[in-house]
């Protein structure tokens, strides 16, 4: 075996993939804190789109495409995760920090009392939760969510096109779930039309941009 | 007696101090944004830090934070991507490092990035 650079050969210790962003200025620790950070956020959003989107009945255009932004977030997840590993990094091993540690707030259900209301007795009813309410909180999560990627976009731009290039799919499904609820907020609000000009997904959750490669696809 | 604006003084880190006005209603961020000064950000709900200041002198109402605790009040940082003035204020910027350490050491969450971009 033949050494081809500066890492010997047979070397494991080492991984020319990271050296080589390295040494184009890539602060790899801190590109994996964000990325971690920025991971649980899409983790924790898809979480409460679950919950948001149970309280959408009736209003089934919000429901699906609320549907669409939930299963796209937790794309995003399965597309970080692998990225955080290959650059040496790791999921933290307890949930619980991994939730506290999100680049962006929990998107709680409105009326909930931010997560600490009583979820368990089956009369106690959240009245807050109005499509318009859910709306506003469904907005402002693909707002952070949008400055979080642009801000790993700016980071790995012409230095790591790896992340770069995982971070661009992931903004641009963030950027069209902002324009989706742009649409129905101000729809729900009697407001001025703002289109989105896009459609539903084709299926639910498609993830047009940033669909990871299932395991046993082929 | 409440007014409609302050002054805000923005001390950068190795860059030195300017002096602005910020309107009653309006985050510190915004108003720094508004006289062409670029200041780290991220969430811009008042919830990672990036936006991290010290409050040298004056007060804030982070009502609108999504998530500032008691202790980080007492200790003198300030969100200023929510917070917004309620008295002339001296701010040093640029304090996210500080204030993750701070969270740090009283048991307090935050994400564990220490760095964000100017915008």
């Amino acid at each position: 075996m033949s050494a081809t650079g500066i890492v010997s050969a047979g070397d494991v210790t080492r991984s020319v993939a990271v050296e080589a962003i390295e040494s184009r200025g890539i602060d790899v620790d801190e590109l994996v804190r964000k990325l971690v950070d920025n991971a649980a956020a899409e983790f924790t959003t898809y979480y409460y789109y679950t919950i948001l989107r149970m309280y959408l009945a009736g209003h089934e255009d919000y429901k699906a495409v609320c549907e669409d932004a939930r299963l796209e977030d937790r794309a995003h997840f399965e597309l970080i995760a692998p990225r955080i590993y290959e650059l040496g990094g790791t999921l933290p091993y307890d949930i619980r920090g991994f939730a506290d540690r999100a680049g962006c707030p929990d998107a709680f259900l409105p009326g909930s009392e931010d997560g600490t209301r009583d979820a368990g007795a089956r009369d106690n009813v959240v009245k807050e939760a109005t499509p318009i309410a859910i709306l506003e909180v469904l907005l402002e999560a693909e707002r952070c969510a949008i400055r979080s990627w642009s801000e790993i976009c700016d980071l790995t731009f012409a230095k790591d096109p790896r992340t770069y290039d995982m971070a661009a799919r992931i903004l641009n499904e963030e950027i069209e779930h902002e324009a989706w609820f742009i649409e129905l907020l101000s729809a729900a609000r009697g407001d001025a039309a703002r289109p989105s000009g896009h459609f539903s997904r084709g299926t639910p959750g498609a993830a047009p941009y940033s669909r990871n490669t299932p395991f046993g696809s082929g | 007696m409440a007014r409609d604006r302050y002054l805000v003084i923005v001390d950068l880190p190795h860059e030195g101090r300017h002096t602005i006005t910020a309107r009653a209603d309006e985050t510190v961020l915004a108003a720094a944004r508004r006289h062409g000064l670029r200041l780290p950000s991220r969430c811009e709900c008042g919830w990672d830090l990036a936006c991290a200041a010290r409050v040298l002198e004056g007060e804030l109402d982070h009502s609108r934070a999504r998530r500032y605790f008691p202790e980080d009040a007492a200790a003198g940082f300030a969100l200023i991507c929510v917070a917004v003035p309620r008295s002339d204020l001296v701010i040093r910027t640029h304090q996210s490092a500080a204030m993750r350490h701070h969270r740090e050491v009283h048991g307090l969450p935050a994400p564990a990035s220490t760095t964000a971009r100017a915008w």
